[in-house]
């Protein structure tokens, strides 16, 4: 028996919500930011769902939507922070980055990297992180592959540089 | 150190359940976000615009259809009922567009459409700018409506050179202004500033956004 649309949809969550887990903590500065964020990421994602396709594989159209509300969000003036925490039932918990002692240093180092670059280079790098193919990078951002490839040696380059100025 | 080395720990962070927690009841009962409400906000914003687009050409052709002559005052009418148009179907245009968001698009095409739902502000006062060569065209309509009076006859022949100088001056200007302000230019920073304080931050930084994304396709 098919399963509902609901619980193919939790189901797909559980299994991809690191993903909304590495974006928000790449866009946003601060936790209010971070959970407002991935609550329009995850209500997008759910407003969206009757258009997936099954052909096409899950966690890159997760990206893509997720990577699109977070470019769009980003650029919101200040005074939405805060007030999905404050006023508005938590629909999405995220811990607090600052506190987890058990994430390792080469990844908060990744972090702070990935916190530097601009919003372009962020998305093409979250991609790069995951394996995606060049080609893949390419049609989920709409740019060339050649594009692609240069900024990725670019920031390959860059974080060479910062990592041995920090003697990793 | 090689970015590469990197990838196999951060994909770990797939796994690590306990830094997100979603409660699934609650967003599989939701109906709108805020992105949707900003949306939808827009849309009636536009609905509502273009029917007072829709007024102010049904009022110019009943005042042309009263005179429908080659008097000033008819041809001004028929100048503005033009703006009209263009301003309606601009409106139309961005109901069409905003329906049409899609956030699974790739990302440049997604960000170009909502830079253009966006600078719908812009756009107005684009159009605005657009109508200030014919700023003759308010006049004798005012002076028709208010007082009754064609005042083109009126008028003394260097008075006539004098405002047909100084619209052909102004439509220059302002040719030259429509064209740069576009996100092409946004690094000039007189293009900067006008769209900052005409539309806010926001434009500016999707502008420059599709700017980096397209500076490659160059």
């Amino acid at each position: 028996m098919n399963k509902p649309k609901k619980t193919l949809f939790a189901e797909a969550m559980e299994q991809h919500k690191g993903i909304v887990f590495k974006i928000v903590n790449s866009y946003c500065q601060n936790r209010d930011e971070r959970q407002d964020l991935a609550q329009e990421i995850l209500t997008t994602m759910w407003l969206a769902y009757d258009n997936y396709d099954n052909e096409h594989k899950f966690s890159t159209w997760m990206y893509r939507i997720a990577l699109n509300v977070a470019i769009s969000y980003y650029r919101k003036d200040s005074k939405r922070v805060g007030r999905a925490s404050e006023d508005e039932e938590c629909l999405v918990h995220i811990a607090d980055f600052s506190q987890q002692e058990e994430r390792s240093e080469e990844v908060m180092l990744l972090y702070r990297f990935i916190g530097q670059l601009d919003t372009l280079n962020k998305a093409i790098m979250l991609l790069y992180l995951e394996s995606e193919p060049y080609d893949s990078i390419a049609h989920s951002l709409g740019m060339s592959k050649t594009n692609v490839a240069t900024r990725i040696s670019r920031i390959k380059e860059t974080l060479k540089k910062q990592f041995e100025s920090q003697d990793v | 150190m090689n970015l590469d080395n990197f990838k196999e720990t951060w994909q770990q962070q797939n796994s690590d359940t306990a830094a997100i927690t979603i409660n699934q009841t609650m967003l599989t009962d939701m109906k709108v976000n805020k992105q949707m409400k900003a949306l939808n906000n827009m849309k009636w914003a536009r609905i509502i615009e273009g029917v007072a687009f829709f007024a102010i050409i049904v009022l110019l052709g009943q005042y042309i259809a009263t005179d429908f002559s080659l008097s000033a005052p008819t041809i001004s009418a028929i100048v503005l009922t033009i703006f009209a148009i263009v301003g309606l179907a601009g409106n139309i245009g961005q109901i069409v567009l905003i329906s049409k968001i899609d956030y699974a698009k790739p990302v440049s095409q997604l960000q170009k459409d909502i830079y253009r739902v966006c600078s719908h502000k812009l756009q107005l006062t684009k159009l605005l700018l657009m109508s200030v060569p014919f700023y003759l065209a308010y006049v004798f309509i005012g002076f028709d409506v208010l007082v009754g009076i064609d005042l083109f006859p009126h008028l003394e022949q260097h008075m006539i050179w004098i405002y047909s100088l100084s619209s052909l001056l102004l439509l220059g200007v302002t040719t030259t202004l429509l064209t740069k302000l576009h996100y092409d230019n946004i690094e000039i920073s007189w293009v900067k500033n006008t769209i900052r304080v005409i539309v806010g931050e926001r434009l500016v930084n999707m502008a420059q956004f599709i700017n980096n994304i397209e500076s490659t396709h160059r």
